[in-house]
């Protein structure tokens, strides 16, 4: 599936991102409500841009207790609302921590992609978010993330 | 009827049991019995229920088709009354037997009824099952004033929906604090004090000595300080146990649940048991066996018990207790070991939003073995990734160089390259 890529030594942190994120989906610019999240490592200068990732295994969906989050044939980890009573189990599941919550609204929330066309990607000015095909071994996707990261820390 | 695969309940446990039976074996009859009619219901949804905020329509997690569709036959309004392990057939109550090849007992926890003098001469309402949910949504329609047994997280849950209803309440608890199984001392003050700010009366560290019927329709409660409260409406929830009705120490080994080892085996040759009833191994080690009423776990144990019926070996590498909730505007959860023990460290945290409460425990080895929050619901997504790190017995020391002013992704990752795909 098509899916929101880091190129992560690209990134500068300037949260261009989160601002697309929070604007198209809630109307206003504010990063607390962006489902795209800037991680920072100033000290080592260092940025991680990281969302949902859809991953093959989702333990957010296997662990919610009303079967709120589903997959969609087109392989979006999506969140229904309506079924959603906003336990927060899934954020507590998430070994990424980019499960979020919609405090307004009472539910969980994650990157939904845009539905195919994700406002982020296209408010990166300096190229660090790209939406590319990638494999969907989420497995594999993390080991690559891992060495990458591995190695801007090392020595940490 | 006989089926090579018989279930018994209808929910998390077996239902995760179904998908993974499925998984390994597309032919074997799936014969699911459960004694509440109708398809499966979530249960951690009906507190939302009865506050008004979901629709009976919202609670069914399956539709008749799912049955189907996974070549399942659903007995409901079918509890069962004996299993014969030498006949390897279970026996329900209008008579009926079903011979199994495999039998998964998933038959979940059942309420405990606390000792009150008078409790079964007044109406009171426990909130587990949907029938429960719905008699106590029609009551508290009509009711103005409660009163909560039990500070725990069904009581709690309770509470939390009849506030949402306007009425005015009082919530007994025996501990010094509420939910003594998911906050420590600490997060029992600042949880408490927020449960008090919305107009709650707390009466901690006693219990409801008497329940009686006035005149007036009301119901009348001593506690054991001597105070007296009229209400109502009653909840009652003492806790939960595991529902052994139909299981008996011939069957298989019971010790406080049915005792299972690590591929969900009971003693019995044949019989498996997952979910809430399962006695299983504590993931935090010691050998020691565990009972934890928790969604997570349930599904987990369902799997791994479903998996190995079809012939399987697949090991459970124990339940981790786990819970989170947003009550009366306070974001709580916990993973593991959240009260520290002898040998245990303590790290509190800093730098989360407002004031959160954020607590790490890490064993003697170094090995971070629990965690507790209590904040905002942002928070939780960083307890997400400390619960990764429980998962993989990471140690504290990789870590707390960039504990503040938050957790990261990155950080759960640096280690990842041993992980095998």
């Amino acid at each position: 599936m098509k899916q929101i890529v880091v190129h992560q030594e690209k990134c500068t942190a300037c949260r261009e991102c989160e601002l697309a994120c929070s604007f198209s989906h809630e109307g206003v610019f504010n990063p607390a409500l962006s489902r795209i999240r800037v991680n920072d490592f100033y000290e080592e200068q260092f940025y991680l841009p990281l969302t949902c990732v859809h991953c093959a295994d989702m333990p957010c969906g296997t662990v919610c207790p009303t079967v709120a989050i589903r997959r969609d044939p087109d392989g979006t980890v999506r969140v229904l609302e309506e079924r959603c009573i906003g336990c927060k189990m899934c954020l507590l599941a998430c070994p990424f921590g980019v499960m979020g919550f919609a405090p307004e609204r009472g539910v969980a929330q994650n990157c939904d992609l845009c539905g195919g066309d994700p406002e982020c990607v296209k408010f990166c000015v300096p190229g660090a978010l790209e939406f590319a095909e990638v494999e969907t071994d989420a497995k594999a996707k993390q080991k690559f993330f891992a060495s990458v990261v591995h190695r801007a820390l090392a020595g940490t | 009827m006989d089926a090579r695969y018989v279930l018994v309940g209808n929910s998390a446990a077996s239902l995760a049991a179904v998908d993974w039976i499925r998984k390994y074996d597309r032919e074997g009859r799936i014969l699911l019995v459960n004694r509440e009619p109708g398809p499966a219901y979530s249960r951690v949804a009906l507190p939302y229920y009865v506050a008004g905020e979901m629709t009976l329509e919202d609670l069914w997690i399956r539709t008749p088709r799912d049955y189907e569709e996974k070549g399942v036959e659903l007995l409901d309004a079918a509890p069962v009354v004996a299993v014969d392990p030498e006949a390897r057939k279970i026996s329900l109550a209008d008579g009926r037997s079903v011979g199994y090849e495999k039998l998964l007992l998933a038959t979940g926890s059942e309420c405990v009824a606390p000792p009150v003098s008078g409790l079964s001469e007044v109406p009171v309402h426990y909130l587990w099952t949907l029938e429960d949910a719905r008699g106590l949504k029609a009551a508290a329609e009509k009711a103005r004033t409660g009163l909560v047994i039990g500070g725990g997280f069904i009581g709690m849950l309770a509470a939390e929906a009849l506030r949402k209803l306007r009425i005015r309440l009082t919530i007994v608890e025996m501990a010094p604090q509420l939910l003594p199984q998911l906050l420590d001392e600490e997060g029992g003050k600042r949880f408490g004090e927020a449960v008090r700010d919305e107009g709650v009366t707390l009466e901690l560290g006693t219990t409801v000595r008497t329940l009686a019927r006035k005149p007036s329709g009301e119901i009348e409660a001593e506690l054991g300080n001597g105070r007296k409260v009229v209400v109502d409406l009653v909840v009652v929830a003492a806790g939960v146990r595991p529902n052994l009705s139909c299981v008996t120490p011939e069957v298989c080994e019971i010790g406080r649940g049915i005792l299972v080892d690590e591929f969900l085996r009971t003693s019995r040759p044949g019989i498996f048991a997952a979910g809430d009833v399962a006695e299983v191994v504590d993931f935090l080690g010691g050998g020691q066996r565990v009972l934890h009423a928790i969604w997570p776990s349930a599904v987990e144990q369902g799997r791994i018990a479903g998996a190995n019926m079809t012939g399987r070996q697949i090991a459970y590498d124990g339940s981790l207790g786990m819970n989170v909730v947003e009550l009366f505007h306070v974001t709580l959860a916990q993973i593991g070991r959240f009260r520290e023990g002898p040998g245990d460290d303590v790290k509190l945290l800093g730098g989360g939003r407002g004031d959160a409460y954020r607590k790490i425990v890490v064993d003697r080895d170094g090995v971070v073995v629990g965690a507790m929050y209590l904040g905002d619901a942002h928070g939780v997504a960083e307890m997400g990734v400390v619960h990764s790190w429980i998962r993989r017995r990471a140690r504290w020391k990789d870590f707390e160089r960039h504990h503040q002013p938050r957790f990261t992704y990155a950080l759960t990752v640096r280690d990842v390259p041993e992980v095998r795909t």
